[in-house]
């Protein structure tokens, strides 16, 4: 029997390898493919490095939400945060403030806006999916009021340097934020103590809490660090794009669930790796790069992006309720 | 007949007047259990059936099947001789099959008469309006054959749980009912309750219903049985009529071995007073005052809805405290959270182990660490080393029965998952351990290894409150048992001057 057992664990060790690494070999062989079919600009300086800097910021954003969903709650608000932020930035540097002191006003509006959603949550207990669909069309409208509804030119050393800035004149900046996030994002959540937090509390907060973990408090941490890595993330894009207004980040939270579910990441919190999702999010990307330079028109686009959500999540039930009939 | 085909080579000690319902060989296992294991019933027209067995024994298992809740894994049943697939709660409705659950399924917010019909409410004209009149009418005439006076119009919530009972009875028998299961259905209700209960049920087997009986309370096994059948660990022990045997013979069959072996008491010296609790108050129960000491197993004896498990949530921080106090080692605590209770040595085992006290999908040594993750190295990193060095030493001390630390808890066994939850506070250091029906859902052999560790850890300077509604387990092995009833207190007895009377009627002020 307990030999038996054993070896049950060892397949399910391996299967949960093979769920990254099937990510990795289908990135890869999409990778191969799209090269081809759309050859010679996918596989170019030109495209890839804006393909990139793209991909930063929705990686960053994903990184940590993931961290917020393995919690059990979710996080959609972050694309109105980009778009928030992205106006406060370029207001404030119309104003002549210096930009250092813009890039600490702007995360630290982050971190208010992550408190906001945390304390929704944690505090009054509303439904984390209400909470921040609310916030964000809250956030999102104040970017429109902020800004009048107009784009505003947001140029600055310090801001072009964050988007646009390289590291040893070869390494995009946002390529560097991206990896260190994920390395920061990776130890925590397979190493620390506060990473063995919040898969406790994904896999039974009642449980958790009745083990003395403060479970409001990780959750609310947890608000507080997407809140602000949405603002790096707000940040990023308008130094890329130069310009801050209200639409930046227009369906953002789409793409970041989707990537993050697609990563292996459990609806209902537990599991999910961070690895994982940055396998979700490149897959994606790609994808979605892969339809822009071969023209397909942005509203089709739209229609794929949908359609990716629902495939992966009706996968997702699909393999759950397989699970569930062999026990 | 059509039934005599199956009753050949049946149960010996069936009666001849037709067997209504025959499990034959049912087995079910779920992941790290066999929780039945060639199970077979028969059930005669008109009989009260008994299923006896404590926690774990398999009893619900049985009742999930016929109730169509679960699938069996192989075996057959019939109904009325006719071989019969159940796959759904649907399937065996229309077959007669009624079960009344412990947890009641009642809608509070609706009526009598509402929650008799519920999902077939008597509709009349072309636009299938509810008729109001003839429902009322036909609940005037179910509830008269109960013999009760309940108004069809008063709302669920105005009743009391017996009412409330009553009226899922009614229910039941709404639509033809051939075999009424009743899972426990005294838990909650007071001794003069039960008597009117009784009465419904000897009514409705003088109109031919048979009933399945399931309780571990012996005194009404024989009051109300004609027979009864004793499980234990998923197996038959065996079927005996209920005047051929006595307390003593079914205590046997449904623990396998002398009580004393079942409850090994030892007598662990009792020292000072570490817990106190002073005129305590909190959602659930009023001015509850007790003294805990070292060494001891302090019982609290209750019925469902007595107060006991907000009373152990209260003394974990996990119920917010309205008046009274707690002091802990004569120093007066604020026990505001379960963090701080935990700081305070404090450890909770709580009722369900599996919503309460586990995170089911990760693996023994993130479960047993689970309240000290804190201290699993300096730094903020996990040391993995001493993670499993932890786990591994508690794994072996208390004998959890695992393949290895990563094993995930879903796996194993009740009683082993128990363990783990007991280690994680041995783990903690708690000096006081509650327990919130310790051997609840887990095999014979874990329930003895689990009074065993118990008194371990008494004999090693620890103190523990325990909560059990088995009468047998808690005069065995509680030092002292205080009874709760209504969110009082209202008695408090000795080991050795409890018994099962004095328990139930103290109960039930």
């Amino acid at each position: 029997m307990a030999e038996i057992k054993a070896v049950e664990v060892s397949q399910k060790k391996k299967s949960r390898l093979n769920n990254t690494a099937t990510l990795f070999i289908i990135l890869v062989a999409m990778f191969g493919i799209f090269s081809y079919v759309g050859r010679p600009f996918f596989f170019s300086r030109l495209n890839i490095i804006p393909m990139l800097n793209n991909l930063s910021f929705i990686g960053i954003i994903a990184a940590v939400l993931t961290m917020v969903m393995v919690s059990g709650e979710i996080d959609f608000s972050v694309g109105g945060n980009v778009g928030l932020t992205a106006c406060l930035v370029a207001l404030l540097l119309d104003k002549g403030l210096p930009g250092w002191l813009v890039v600490i006003i702007a995360l630290a509006g982050g971190l208010v806006m992550g408190a906001f959603n945390g304390m929704l949550v944690t505090v009054i207990g509303v439904n984390s999916i209400m909470a921040t669909i609310g916030t964000m069309f809250i956030w999102r409208g104040i970017g429109y009021t902020l800004s009048n509804g107009e784009s505003m030119l947001a140029i600055n050393p310090v801001i072009d340097f964050i988007g646009r800035g390289f590291i040893f004149k070869v390494i995009p900046f946002p390529i560097v934020l991206l990896v260190l996030i994920f390395v920061l994002t990776y130890v925590i959540m397979s190493h620390s103590k506060w990473g063995r937090r919040v898969y406790a509390i994904g896999a039974n907060p009642l449980a958790s809490y009745l083990s003395g973990i403060n479970v409001k408090k990780v959750k609310f941490i947890g608000f507080l660090l997407c809140g602000m890595t949405a603002a790096l993330g707000g940040l990023i894009l308008t130094s890329l794009s130069a310009v801050g207004m209200p639409q930046h980040g227009q369906g953002l939270e789409l793409v970041i669930v989707s990537s993050i579910i697609l990563g292996g990441t459990a609806l209902g919190g537990g599991k999910g790796q961070i690895l994982g999702t940055l396998a979700g999010v490149l897959i994606l990307s790609i994808l979605y790069n892969f339809l822009t330079i071969m023209n397909v028109y942005y509203f089709y686009i739209q229609i794929v992006q949908g359609s990716v959500l629902i495939l992966v999540v009706s996968t997702y039930e699909i393999r759950q309720a397989m699970a569930r009939r062999r026990t | 007949m059509a039934s005599s085909i199956y009753y050949k080579g049946g149960d010996i000690l069936s009666d001849n007047n037709g067997v209504v319902l025959r499990m034959e060989n049912i087995t079910k296992t779920f992941p790290g259990v066999v929780a039945l294991d060639n199970v077979s019933i028969d059930l005669n027209k008109g009989e009260v059936l008994g299923i006896l067995g404590e926690n774990g024994a398999g009893k619900s298992t049985l009742i999930k099947i016929l109730a169509g809740n679960y699938i069996k894994d192989s075996g057959n049943i019939f109904v009325d001789g006719h071989k019969f697939e159940i796959k759904g709660p649907a399937e065996a409705v229309a077959s007669g099959i009624r079960v009344i659950y412990q947890e009641l399924n009642t809608i509070n917010n609706l009526t009598v008469a509402e929650n008799i019909f519920i999902g077939e409410q008597i509709v009349k004209g072309p636009f299938k309006v509810v008729d109001w009149k003839t429902m009322t009418k036909r609940s005037f005439e179910l509830l008269d054959i109960l013999n009760v006076k309940l108004d069809p119009n008063a709302i669920l919530g105005d009743l009391t749980v017996s009412e409330k009972q009553i009226v899922e009875i009614a229910k039941a028998i709404s639509k033809e009912a051939k075999i009424l299961v009743m899972d426990e259905p005294t838990a909650a209700l007071s001794e003069e309750e039960t008597q009117s209960l009784f009465k419904i049920i000897r009514t409705l087997k003088s109109k031919g219903v048979s009933v399945i009986y399931i309780s571990h309370r012996l005194k009404e096994i024989f009051e109300i049985t004609d027979r009864v059948t004793v499980l234990r660990d998923g197996k038959k022990v065996g079927s005996i009529k209920t005047v051929d045997t006595d307390e003593n013979k079914l205590v046997e069959m449904m623990v396998g071995r002398d009580i004393k072996d079942m409850y090994p008491k030892r007598e662990v010296k009792i020292g000072d007073v570490v817990m106190e609790v002073k005129n305590l108050k909190a959602d659930g129960f009023n001015d509850i005052s007790f003294k805990l000491r070292k060494g001891e197993i302090l019982g609290i004896f209750g019925l469902l809805g007595s107060g006991r498990t907000s009373l152990v949530k209260a003394l974990f921080g996990a119920n917010r405290i309205k008046a009274g106090e707690i002091s802990v080692n004569s120093k007066k605590v604020n026990l505001k959270s379960p963090g701080i209770a935990k700081d305070e040595k404090i450890g909770l085992v709580p009722l369900d182990r599996k919503t309460e006290g586990l995170a089911l999908m990760m693996g023994v040594k993130e479960n047993i660490t689970l309240a000290n993750i804190g201290d699993l190295g300096k730094s903020f990193l996990i040391s993995k080393v001493q993670e499993r060095k932890k786990a591994g030493k508690w794994v072996e001390e208390i004998g959890i029965r695992t393949p290895g630390v990563d094993q995930e808890v879903n796996s194993l066994s009740g009683g082993n998952q128990q363990k783990v939850v007991l280690a994680k506070w041995l783990e903690s250091g708690s000096q006081i351990i509650i327990l919130n029906e310790p051997t609840r859902g887990i095999d014979v052999g874990a329930k003895i290894e689990i009074y065993k560790l118990m008194q371990d850890l008494c004999e090693r300077g620890s103190s523990i409150i325990m909560i059990s509604s088995e009468l047998l387990e808690i005069m065995s092995i509680a030092d002292r048992i205080i009874v709760m009833s209504k969110g009082r207190f209202t008695d408090e007895y000795a080991r050795k001057e409890a018994s099962e009377e004095k328990l139930l009627h103290s109960a039930c002020l």
